[in-house]
């Protein structure tokens, strides 16, 4: 009888992360923008108080 | 629940921002006290001309260096629609309406105000530079509405 070599390694899940990199900057940019126009409106208010 | 790195670094960035806009409206209302130019003082909007000070609408002095400033606003006039206020006057304005909603925007300043009907818009400003500011009418009221103008002079005491 001839064994049979196992050849089927369990497969492990590799999870891959999703690539996330260009939605981190894309939405610290406009974080970043949303900030600035704040600030610029309040200093706008400030200056003609 | 698994969260990538990214995910938490902007959760956190959104609702960090988000309480420290509330901590700004909190501290501007409850420390403060700033308020909507319109919120306490009610008026008969059909009868403006004769509840004082609309009564004699115009310039009045208060105290030392401070004034009132009583406009009437109505479609499509402001009365006065010319007025001179002397430099570095601490100036209290107050606006009723007689009929639609108006705007009341000091082009240049801080005052903007929505004028409606039952209600006394007041703000308090300090004019510390000569010059002349336009007074115009940003919330559309009728057919007149781009023609809804006035003038404040600031001028050397």
């Amino acid at each position: 009888m001839k064994t049979q070599l196992n050849t089927n390694t369990p497969k492990t899940k590799v999870e891959k992360e999703p690539a996330l990199k260009g939605t981190l900057a894309s939405v610290l940019f406009l974080g970043f923008f949303l900030i600035f126009t704040w600030v610029s409106v309040y200093f706008l208010f400030l200056n003609r108080l | 629940m698994h969260m990538h790195k990214y995910e938490k670094i902007w959760l956190f960035f959104g609702i960090g921002s988000l309480f420290v806009f509330l901590a700004v409206l909190g501290v501007g209302a409850f420390a403060q006290g700033t308020q909507p130019p319109s919120c306490l003082t009610t008026i008969d909007p059909e009868k403006v001309d004769q509840t004082p000070p609309f009564d004699k609408p115009g310039l009045v002095k208060t105290g030392d260096n401070e004034y009132q400033l009583n406009i009437v606003a109505s479609a499509f006039a402001y009365t006065p629609n010319q007025v001179e206020i002397p430099k570095g006057a601490k100036v209290t304005i107050n606006v009723a309406t007689k009929d639609v909603i108006h705007g009341f925007e000091m082009a240049g300043t801080n005052v903007n105000m929505m004028v409606e009907p039952g209600y006394v818009s007041s703000y308090t400003q300090t004019f510390d530079k000569v010059g002349e500011y336009v007074i115009l009418c940003n919330e559309y009221c009728g057919a007149g509405h781009h023609l809804m103008t006035a003038k404040v002079k600031v001028v050397e005491q």
